[in-house]
């Protein structure tokens, strides 16, 4: 049974002042299995993040259904599917979006405060997710006294606190020179495995695609190819 | 962590926007508490003021129906809250001899050891009357006789004649409060036994605190006097009193509310802005899965610690503000030195309380605009502008405010609702207004741009941008504008025709060069002897030199179970009628003075429901004498409660022969001449006589007293105005860092973004002007209105330029000066930051 899955999902935008609604994405069905690293890849435009964000729970599909774990998120109102956000899902996006007033440590552990541990649990759980990303030295260091490979791997650390089954990264590398692009990715394919997390990442660069067990391409919000499916046919 | 802790550490990382936030808190409820203690102050001094003027606040209990009335029908009152002592007093006219002279006097009967021993009574030599044959005078009075202590005279009352001694002399200042125009003090008991009346009262003087309200008073001494008692306001001895300074006391609750009003904006303000520039950073915690209550909770948390912060900043500020503000207040209303500052024990609590309530208020519709904006939206490094469609919710907010305020009114007006139902009426008003802004401010920002010079075109268009970008959060600024603006327009407007108003009715009342006067004033009984005042006035008008000697009566009196002053004075055709009547002309109640009938003063008339037409029972000096109400005057003689009458007919009908006030006109150029005969001929009576500058002096005075009062605590509004506006453009600035730093990356100059900050405040201050120029106006003509029911009748309301040019000034220079500090550091932040600033 997939941990994951879409069906017929689509989400339409309204532009500019005369109402014209836009497909972002028109009509996707996907499934990702437990403990698998899914890419998808696509041009600007061609939808990929949306289709992220409404896996994730961040917007909600204007039609067409997403499951998770057996939850459909469709059923959920907003609090509810915060909570899943919280539990169930890590997030990792280009910019970090790391707080800048907290320090490395009280970021990663910021899951889990707003999940009610007591500081303690909270301490020990981002520690031990911040020497998992070897950012323990770097630990009460603010955001803006980071590189950016720091400030990425200390996000991968918040992604993965709370133990995850779905880790969702949205560019990932893309802020990241190709050093630091190589060493997060490694990091992020070790983590998710070493915990049997599925982990779908978004990103236009197929040679960072090339990393995942599969790819899935789109252009203008629909799924053109799947490797995966080439695999079946094969 | 905690996430207290998490908001701790937000704000000692970010202390700038935190500070901000704190000391717009500080700043709302400093001034609260400075508005509260000065008008306090202001109530103290005003109090002073009406007892300087009409003597010590009291009630009087009296016979319902006239006459003397039996001491035992009088209950106790001393245990009811407020009451500080029960006087009884027994007035009988007398003739007393002295060596070869005699003279008619009304002896006073008072408890004077009590009197004495609570400090009501002061005397500058001797010791108290307590048996038979002791008396003691007034020392100007005793003087006058040349008598001194254990000197002699000769008392005639209705036993027969005493011989009694001068045990005590008495300040003339002290003694007025009750004795009126006696100067003769005996035991109670003793001027009762001589005059065969022992055991009756004329009326009993119930002395207050100085801490009472004298109508809550009157109301509970009221529920305890039997059926044939009546509990009334003593009618003033001179000319000021309560119910004109009850106007201001209104005033001073409208800037009260209107303070109270200002500071909710402030914070109001401050919190939309501290919470939406975290908008980015809530959306992300919600991402990372906390729930909108989650969020709210923590931004309610936030505002409740800052608001708590700010607010016992705010009180200590406030405290040490108004210590000087009270100080100046009471010097100008020549308060006892030391009472100026008089903090009400409900007031740091309430002010603290209610800095943390209107925090976490003003926080919960920006927290709820956080938890309920997209998520995808929030996250958005440059967040999209609202759209900028007709604020439909503001043009329905103002019409149903703006009803609430003229259905309140109509209420007050119809006097179902007291005076001070209008205070809240006017914030609604005031309300009303601020929610003006989003509708008429871009119009009037855009029509202001184009009076800019062209060559800040640039930063002009900018900043008009800026402006109009949101439309609620520069509603809110320009609301505390609006606020300050509307407030000293408003009330700017309305003390000045208030004063004109006293200060044009004093002008008629008292057309003289030189006026004298009975220490007292006010006859309380019958004083038709001509020994005083009529032979002065014969006195006064064979000298040389004289133009026009004018008597005038007073008495006290009752009218329709009211106390009442009756004024007796001659209207001769050849003067302008010194009465100004409410819907007639003058020469119709000139004509019906002459015929016998009375004109009543609006607030007499409003209080026992008189109207012109009318026959109504005067009581005076104990006759009753039915006549006729020909009209309604304006008057301020006793607050208004006063009945005038041709001199004539008061001679005639109850009595008054002498009068009490002399005005004297001097020929041309005979006014200083005339300063030595006046003065022989004054202490010949025993009379005052004091200069019209002199008597103005005193007017002018009083009057500048209290409208001083009222610019002071209305600067202050200003004061706060301008702290609230420069504290919330540095927020403004604080959150558009980006947008100011991307501006200097593509080729803004320093000058350019200076000029932009200082342009765009300029816009909001002229803006806020405006519109708080239309709310000036209409809350001058609201309390207008207000006043009405107060004082009786309408006060002529007129536009007064200087007072609107002042506070348009003020708005556009407190803007300049509050956007300058601002303006410069927007120009000196650092680019790159700015531009990666979340």
């Amino acid at each position: 049974m997939p941990i994951l899955s879409a069906e017929h999902l689509t989400k339409t935008f309204e532009t500019g002042g005369d109402a014209t609604r836009v497909a972002a994405v028109g009509g996707v069905n996907f499934v990702a299995e437990k403990g698998e690293f899914v890419a998808i890849i696509g041009a600007s435009g061609s939808g990929k993040s949306t289709l992220l964000h409404m896996l994730g729970g961040i917007t909600r599909p204007t039609s067409g259904r997403v499951v998770l774990e057996g939850v459909d998120l469709a059923t959920l109102d907003d609090d509810a599917l915060a909570l899943i956000r919280r539990r169930r899902i890590g997030f990792i996006f280009q910019r970090y979006n790391l707080l800048p007033e907290l320090s490395l440590r009280e970021n990663v552990a910021l899951p889990l405060v707003l999940d009610g541990l007591t500081a303690a649990a909270c301490e020990a759980a981002a520690s031990a997710a911040l020497d998992a990303v070897g950012m323990t030295n770097r630990a009460g260091h603010r955001p803006d006294e980071l590189s950016g490979g720091e400030q990425q791997r200390g996000a991968i650390a918040r992604a993965l606190v709370t133990e995850p089954a779905l880790v969702l990264a949205d560019e990932p590398t893309g802020a990241l020179d190709s050093g630091n692009s190589s060493r997060v990715l490694g990091l992020l394919r070790e983590l998710v495995e070493q915990r049997q997390q599925t982990l779908v990442m978004v990103t236009h660069d197929p040679e960072i695609a090339a990393a995942a067990d599969r790819t899935v391409s789109m252009r203008d919000g629909l799924i053109v190819a799947d490797t995966a499916a080439v695999a079946e046919v094969s | 962590m905690k996430r207290s802790q998490m908001l701790l550490r937000q704000w000692t990382r970010r202390p700038g926007r935190a500070l901000a936030t704190i000391a717009s808190v500080a700043v709302a409820v400093g001034a609260v508490v400075a508005t509260w203690v000065s008008a306090n102050a202001s109530r103290t001094g005003y109090r002073s003021l009406t007892e300087t003027v009409e003597g010590i606040q009291s009630v009087d209990v009296a016979a319902r129906g006239g006459g003397r009335f039996e001491a035992k029908t009088l209950p106790s009152l001393g245990t009811v809250n407020g009451v500080r002592a029960v006087v009884p007093l027994f007035y009988r006219p007398t003739l007393l001899r002295v060596g070869e002279r005699r003279l008619r006097e009304v002896a006073v009967g008072v408890a004077a050891e009590t009197l004495t021993d609570l400090g009501l009574m002061k005397l500058t030599a001797g010791r108290p009357c307590i048996g038979f044959n002791e008396v003691v005078l007034e020392s100007s009075f005793a003087e006058s006789l040349g008598l001194s202590l254990d000197d002699e005279l000769l008392f005639f009352a209705r036993k027969g004649i005493d011989r009694m001694k001068v045990v005590g002399l008495v300040e003339r200042d002290s003694m007025a409060w009750f004795a009126e125009t006696s100067s003769v003090i005996v035991d109670i008991r003793v001027l009762g036994e001589m005059s065969r009346a022992f055991g009756l009262l004329d009326r009993a003087r119930v002395v207050l605190k100085p801490e009472a309200n004298r109508k809550s008073v009157l109301h509970a001494i009221r529920e305890r006097l039997p059926e044939e008692l009546l509990a009334e306001i003593p009618a003033g001895r001179a000319s000021m009193a309560e119910d004109v300074l009850h106007s201001a006391d209104l005033g001073l609750d409208f800037v009260t509310g209107l303070t109270v009003a200002m500071a909710w904006f402030i914070v109001g303000n401050a919190m939309l802005m501290n919470v939406t520039e975290r908008r980015r950073g809530f959306s992300l915690i919600r991402l990372l899965g906390a729930t909108g209550k989650q969020v709210r909770r923590m931004v309610i948390l936030e505002a409740a610690l800052l608001g708590l912060i700010g607010a016992l900043v705010g009180a200590g500020l406030g405290l040490a503000a108004a210590g000087p503000i009270a100080a100046g207040i009471s010097r100008a209303l020549q308060a006892p030195p030391g009472e100026h500052l008089f903090v009400q024990p409900v007031v740091l609590p309430v002010s603290i309380g209610l800095g943390m309530l209107v925090a976490m208020a003003a926080a919960w519709w920006p927290a709820q605009e956080a938890t309920d904006v997209d998520l995808l939206d929030g996250l958005a490094t440059a967040p999209q502008p609202p759209a900028r469609s007709t604020p439909w919710k503001f043009i329905v907010a103002v019409g149903v405010l703006t009803l609430l305020a003229i259905g309140n009114q109509a209420l007050v007006l119809a006097e179902i609702l007291p005076p001070r139902a209008s205070v809240p009426g006017g914030m609604i008003l005031l309300l009303a207004f601020v929610a003006t802004t989003p509708i008429l401010l871009p119009p009037i920002t855009r029509l202001l741009a184009l009076l800019v010079p062209r060559r800040y075109s640039v930063e002009t268009t900018l900043a008009v941008e800026q402006i109009l970008r949101q439309p609620v959060r520069t509603a809110l600024t320009t609301g505390v504008l609006v606020v300050a603006v509307t407030n000293g327009i408003g009330l700017g407007h309305a003390i000045r025709d208030n004063v004109d108003d006293v200060l044009g009715w004093y002008a008629r009342m008292m057309r003289a060069d030189w006026v004298l006067t009975r220490a007292g004033m006010i006859s309380p009984a019958g004083n038709q002897d001509d020994t005083d005042g009529g032979s002065a006035e014969a006195e006064a008008r064979s000298l040389e030199g004289i133009a026009r000697v004018e008597g005038i009566g007073l008495a006290t009196g009752r009218v329709a179970g009211s106390a009442c002053v009756v004024v007796a004075r001659d209207f001769t055709a050849s003067e302008p009628l010194p009465l100004e009547p409410v819907g007639m002309s003058e020469d119709a109640l000139r004509e019906a003075l002459e015929r016998g009938a009375v004109a009543a003063g609006t607030v007499l008339a409003r209080r026992t429901g008189l109207a012109p037409g009318d026959s109504v029972a005067v009581e005076v000096f104990g006759r009753t004498t039915t006549v006729e109400v020909a009209g309604l005057v304006v008057d301020y003689t006793s607050g208004g409660a006063s009945l005038h009458v041709n001199r004539e007919v008061a001679r005639r009908l109850f009595g008054m022969d002498a009068a009490d006030v002399l005005l004297i006109t001097a020929a041309d150029g005979a006014v200083n001449a005339l300063r030595d005969p006046l003065s022989h001929i004054a202490d010949e009576h025993s009379l005052l006589l004091r200069s019209f500058s002199e008597i103005r002096g005193i007017v002018d005075r009083i009057v500048q007293g209290v409208v001083g009062s009222l610019w002071a605590i209305l600067g202050l509004g200003f004061v706060v105005g301008s702290l609230g506006v420069a504290n919330t453009v540095t927020m403004n600035v604080l959150e558009k860092r980006r947008t100011l730093g991307l501006l200097r990356a593509v080729g803004m100059t320093r000058g350019q973004v200076t000029r932009m900050v200082v342009i765009e405040s300029l816009l909001l201050g002229a803006a806020g002007g405006l519109i708080g120029l239309a709310g000036g106006i209409t809350t001058a003509l609201f309390i207008q209105l207000a006043s009405q029911p107060l004082l009786g009748h309408p006060i002529k309301a007129s536009f007064r330029p200087d007072v609107v040019a002042m506070n348009l000034l003020a708005a556009v220079a407190i803007t300049a000066i509050a956007a300058w500090l601002p303006a410069r550091r927007a120009a000196r932040l650092d680019l790159l930051e700015s531009i990666a600033a979340e």
